[in-house]
């Protein structure tokens, strides 16, 4: 199969159909072996039988006048009945049939004529075969004597109707097959369970390594039998180089990005002395510019490779950015309750810090003169919520706030993108961003759910 | 009033001196870190604006420099790397306010006044003294409800001493805070100046708001107990 052409058995269905051909043609081979030997059997049975039966009527037989008679006390019932299935007659070659038993003269067909055989037995000889020119099948036992007294070479023939042989035969045969299907069987369920034992390794590896491109893992480990251990440490190679190259390309935009502001900075000034129609027009296109490379960043900071395998306490991070805040707005003299709660957050600290940032800041600007933030578990993880005491945003503006810069549009530039950050980076941890209003302070309450601790 | 703007990017520190410089403010620019904290240790400012990524010396670093040295002049950080780690990280060294690029002109003035009077221990933009209303934002002054006309320096000069209250500033200084540095030191100036605007806010010669300390300098009592 070429490589990269798609569909291929999977191993352990390989491995099971090898099995399956291989144990087909060794079971045949024996079933063959064995019907063969069992049919030279039952014929070697059936010709001693016969012959027990001409010696039988050899033993009856006894002179009358010139010619031979059988008494009528035969010993083998069945030659008494009528179509009992074994028939007997004896002949000479001058006189033709001398003796028939009972059990032949209704029988239709052509017993009590010799069989098209090539050649009589000689004195003293056995023929022993399948009965030609018959209308059912039938064995042939032929037995030539010669008696002292009475001159001439009779010959004893016993037919015996295959039917009987053939159905024990045929049963012997359905027991063969139902043997060796069940062993067939069992040993095919137990080859698949020892499959799926030795195969367990790499369904594991399967599953970690749709963890690494889910990002729910950095690597895949390396606790597999030493025939795996270098495809593992082959892939944990290529993982950590995909992360580092992932790292890069954050970076690589951050840097792009940043040193842009700068020129975009002087720019935007330069703009603000234009006058007139293209004055408008670049103050424009310079907002313009601006959203699209804050929405830019804010994506390449929501680019991770997988979750930290660390958590971090988010109550005391939220507590050093309050601090920072108080200081830059000082002026303001904001009330701020920081819940202490030991409740821990997997996400990396700088995405934290920067999910916290915008939402906290959000409530210093405002808020009036009061923020909460709280911290509660749930069922899907962590709940950080900032309350405050301002104005709120109304239910038909949230979902803008929370899109804001996506599409790069003239009307978001300028306001702040802080909290469309905060959401973008909190759904790449398959966390959200919620806007609600305060219960307790009346104005905007933001739950920021993140992942907890496994 | 003198500003500090340590920017390395020549273009925007141009225009960031110029517009200041339009709205009567005394700039001085220094353009990498070790040069700016040199000015800052030098000088007396009203206020420092500061890149972080600068040459020589980084911004943080020129920030906890200059606040381990026991420097209370109010920082305003101006960064590209608007990250909240790098922002944190700059108010807890020390810094007051930070603002990211690109940013507005009028938004950079705003911050600037508004840490000069949080300096001044003013929490509002109009600062009252006495009979004395300063409009910050709008340069309004008004006397007792009155609007008074200043021009320019005459207005700086009352800003000066509205946001240091009830202290001697010398002669020196305030030439320092109202003028460049090439200004000729040794004209009387500055006493032409006071002397116009003692006038213009104190026509009457009641309220006597700038008193002369001999051999000092002048104190500004408008409003001040006692």
């Amino acid at each position: 199969m070429a490589e990269g052409s798609g569909y291929s058995l999977s191993l352990q269905a390989r491995l099971a159909l090898l099995t399956a051909v291989l144990l087909s043609i060794c079971l045949g081979a024996a079933g063959l072996v064995l019907d063969r030997a069992f049919n030279a059997a039952v014929l070697a049975s059936v010709e001693q039988q016969l012959r027990a039966v001409a010696h039988g009527l050899e033993g009856v037989a006894e002179e009358s006048g010139n010619q031979l008679a059988l008494r009528p006390d035969l010993g083998e019932p069945r030659l008494s009945q009528p179509d009992s299935g074994l028939y007997a007659f004896v002949d000479t070659v001058a006189d033709g049939t001398i003796w028939r038993s009972p059990s032949s003269v209704t029988s239709p067909g052509n017993i009590g004529r010799a069989p098209p055989i090539s050649r009589r037995p000689a004195p003293g000889e056995y023929y022993f075969g399948v009965a030609p020119g018959q209308n059912i099948p039938r064995f042939v036992l032929a037995y030539t004597v010669v008696w002292e007294t009475v001159s001439g070479e009779f010959t004893f023939w016993i037919l015996a109707d295959q039917a009987p042989y053939r159905a024990e035969a045929t049963a012997l045969r359905r027991y063969a097959v139902i043997g060796f299907g069940s062993a067939a069987a069992v040993f095919l369920l137990m080859q698949l369970a020892a499959l799926r034992w030795g195969m367990a390794p790499i369904r594991r590896m399967a599953r970690r390594i749709r963890g690494l491109e889910a990002g729910t893992r950095g690597d895949i480990g390396s606790d597999y039998p030493k025939e795996l251990l270098g495809v593992a440490a082959n892939v944990n190679r290529f993982a950590a180089y995909e992360r580092g190259n992932r790292d890069r390309y954050r970076r690589a935009m951050d840097d792009l990005a940043h040193s842009l502001k700068t020129p975009l900075a002087v720019l935007r000034n330069a703009g603000g002395e234009a006058t007139g129609a293209t004055g408008d027009l670049f103050r424009e296109q310079v907002a313009r510019m601006q959203t699209v490379i804050d929405h830019q960043l804010s994506r390449a900071g929501a680019i991770r490779s997988a979750l930290p395998a660390h958590s971090i306490p988010a109550m005391p991070v939220a507590a050093r950015i309050v601090r920072a805040l108080e200081r830059a707005y000082a002026e303001k003299g904001m009330t701020v309750t920081v819940e202490k709660s030991p409740l821990a957050v997997r996400v990396d600290e700088r995405d934290l810090m920067e999910m916290l940032g915008n939402i906290i800041e959000n409530a210093f600007k405002y808020g009036r003169r009061r923020v909460r933030i709280s911290a509660a578990s749930t069922e899907r993880g962590v709940r950080i919520s900032v309350e405050d005491d301002g104005p709120g945003i109304a239910e038909a503006r949230r979902e803008l706030v929370l899109q804001r810069g996506a599409r790069g549009d003239v009307e978001s530039a300028g306001q702040g993108i802080g909290l469309a950050a905060a959401a973008e980076i909190s759904a790449s941890y398959d966390g959200r961003l919620r806007i609600a209003t305060s219960a307790s302070l009346g104005g905007a309450a933001l739950h920021l759910m993140l992942p907890a601790p496994r | 009033m003198r500003l500090l703007i340590v920017e390395d990017e020549d273009l925007l520190a141009a225009q960031v001196d110029r517009f200041l410089r339009d709205h009567d403010f005394v700039v001085d620019i220094a353009r990498d870190g070790e040069v700016g904290l040199y000015q800052a240790r030098e000088f007396d400012y009203a206020a420092a604006v500061v890149d972080l990524g600068l040459p020589k010396l980084d911004g943080m670093a020129l920030i906890e420099a200059l606040r381990g040295e026991g420097s209370r002049v109010p920082i305003l950080i101006l960064t590209a790397r608007g990250n909240w780690q790098d922002k944190v990280r700059g108010l807890e060294a020390g810094a007051d306010d930070y603002l990211t690029k690109p940013f507005h002109m009028e938004e950079l003035l705003a911050r600037i006044n508004v840490l000069i009077r949080r300096a001044a221990g003013y929490a509002s933009a109009v600062v009252e003294r006495g009979p004395l209303s300063l409009d910050t934002a709008s340069k309004e002054v008004r006397v007792a409800g009155a609007r008074v006309e200043l021009t320019d320096y005459e207005h700086r000069m009352l800003e000066y001493f509205a946001m240091n209250p009830s202290r001697v500033i010398s002669r020196a200084e305030l030439t320092d805070h109202l003028y460049d540095q090439d200004f000729e030191r040794e004209s009387n100036v500055i006493e032409v100046l006071l002397g116009r605007l003692r006038r213009k806010l104190d026509p009457d010669g009641k309220l006597r708001p700038i008193r002369t300390v001999r051999g000092q300098g002048y104190r500004f009592t408008l409003g001040a107990d006692g």
